[in-house]
């Protein structure tokens, strides 16, 4: 696709100790009216690690990595980001996005803006870069997902993996130090889901520190270094990839994997 | 041919009220638009004492007939400080008009997807800088047209301030019917007034709504 000449990650940890996780999250409990979906949940991601969270539908994935950048609220428990503690006061909440992106399933690009406009828009609003300082990084982003030729279209002239891909070429324009991805493929036409996992492996090599929810074994086997199996809003196995998906000791996680591998 | 000579003769006193309705309409539409804007505001806030003055506010001004609200405020306003009737009819107006416009900001606003604002707020973009560069933009392709269509509705609601006082285009042919004693020429002119504008509005109503379509 595009050479990986751009360094997207600057906020590889010098100053900060290296000890410290990029996330942690520290007994996570997340109900809504009176269903649990997560309960009591542990995990960390070091800085530079690709996890990635698998399950079944309903175990509450897809939660979990939105309460890590507060677009759900935790009920209980907390996350902390570099040691700095999430809180949902409106302020903090939005000096912590600034440096977490997200991609979303649906992609969420803005429709009334360009590829290159939905690039800009935070960078201008929010990082309070210039215009042209703006518009050259974005350019060089797009360039980077193979989209340099797209900028000036809107996003109902682009197919879901070219909106995919500036979804994330968006939220990188924010020099993030964690990427979240929230099933970034499930909503692509079967033959567009490679480009979008491409451009999410060259950003892994690039020591971009992500969690990701998906169902792509395969992405999760070549790409992971730790692989997080959720069920019923637990944690039933975790480990690097080669321990979780081929040598599972849970009944409920053998369970599932065998489900995934009939498909 | 006697209409057309009534037709042609009452032009310079109908062109008159005209304007009045017109800048009636102007000022109405504007006020309305600021006012249905803090009201849905309000109606958005988390503060319960905001929320709840804007669910009181809707209920009444929707509650309450035009020409009443018009009466109470024209009354009840000339009894604290005095304005003319014509200030009044203008405030009773916005006021009636308001709380449609705040429905239909309301109902702009909730036809932006909510995965539009997650995004947005993911970026790290305050609640204002969403509303404004994300969720506003989207809404205008909804807003603008029944905007249109609520502008067409005050154009003819603003017969009504002819019942205070107001030297607008029905309150002319009132006065022409009065002194001709031929009512149904008069009205059936100033109908045709009313018709022309409103077939302008409606024209240029089509215009917006195409132009929305077109930007997808």
């Amino acid at each position: 696709m595009t050479s990986a000449t751009t360094p997207v990650n600057p906020a590889t940890p010098t100053g900060s100790t290296p000890t410290l996780p990029r996330v942690s999250i520290q007994g996570a409990v997340k109900k809504f009216g009176d269903t649990t979906v997560l309960d009591g949940i542990d995990l960390q991601v070091k800085a530079g690690e690709v996890a990635v969270l698998i399950g079944p539908s309903g175990a509450g994935k897809s939660t979990l990595l939105r309460c890590i950048n507060g677009l759900e609220r935790l009920t209980a428990g907390s996350v902390d980001i570099d040691g700095v503690r999430l809180e949902y006061r409106e302020s903090s909440l939005n000096r912590m996005r600034e440096h977490v992106g997200m991609v979303f399933q649906s992609f969420n690009l803005f429709p009334h803006l360009t590829a290159l406009e939905n690039i800009t828009m935070a960078q201008i609003s929010v990082s309070k870069r210039s215009k042209v300082e703006a518009r050259d990084r974005a350019a060089t982003l797009l360039a980077r997902v193979g989209l340099a030729d797209k900028a000036g279209s809107y996003p109902s002239a682009l197919s879901g993996g070219q909106q995919q891909r500036v979804a994330i070429a968006r939220a990188l324009a924010m020099t993030p130090k964690l990427m979240l991805f929230d099933e970034p493929t499930s909503a692509l036409d079967p033959e567009l889901v490679g480009e979008v996992l491409q451009v999410m492996r060259e950003l892994a090599d690039e020591g971009m520190t992500m969690v990701v929810v998906t169902h792509e074994m395969r992405f999760a086997r070549q790409v992971a270094d730790h692989v997080v199996l959720l069920a019923d809003g637990g944690i039933v196995e975790e480990g690097p990839p080669e321990k979780v998906l081929d040598a599972p000791e849970s009944a409920r996680a053998r369970t599932f994997l065998n489900q995934i591998a009939d498909d | 041919m006697e209409f057309i000579d009534a037709l042609v003769t009452s032009w310079p006193t109908l062109v008159k009220g005209l304007s009045v309705t017109l800048s009636l309409t102007a000022l109405t539409l504007t006020f309305s638009v600021i006012l249905g804007a803090i009201i849905v505001a309000l109606k958005m806030s988390k503060v319960k004492a905001f929320s709840a003055f804007a669910t009181a506010y809707l209920a009444i001004v929707r509650g309450v007939p035009l020409i009443a609200l018009l009466f109470v405020i024209y009354f009840g306003i000339v009894s604290i400080v005095k304005v003319d009737a014509f200030t009044a009819a203008a405030i009773g107006l916005s006021v009636h008009s308001s709380a449609y416009v705040a429905e239909i900001f309301r109902s702009g606003i909730s036809s932006v997807h909510n995965g539009q604002i997650e995004a947005s707020r993911s970026l790290g973009m305050t609640r204002v800088a969403t509303m404004s560069r994300v969720v506003a933009p989207q809404a205008l392709r909804v807003v603008v047209p029944a905007l249109v269509n609520q502008a067409i509705i005050s154009l003819k609601d603003s017969a009504v301030a002819s019942f205070i006082t107001v030297d607008e285009l029905f309150m002319s042919a009132q006065r022409l019917s009065a002194a001709t004693f031929q009512p149904l020429t008069y009205y059936a002119i100033v109908s045709i007034y009313y018709l022309a504008i409103v077939g302008a509005m409606t024209y240029l109503s089509g215009r917006v709504e195409r132009y929305f379509a077109k930007r997808g």
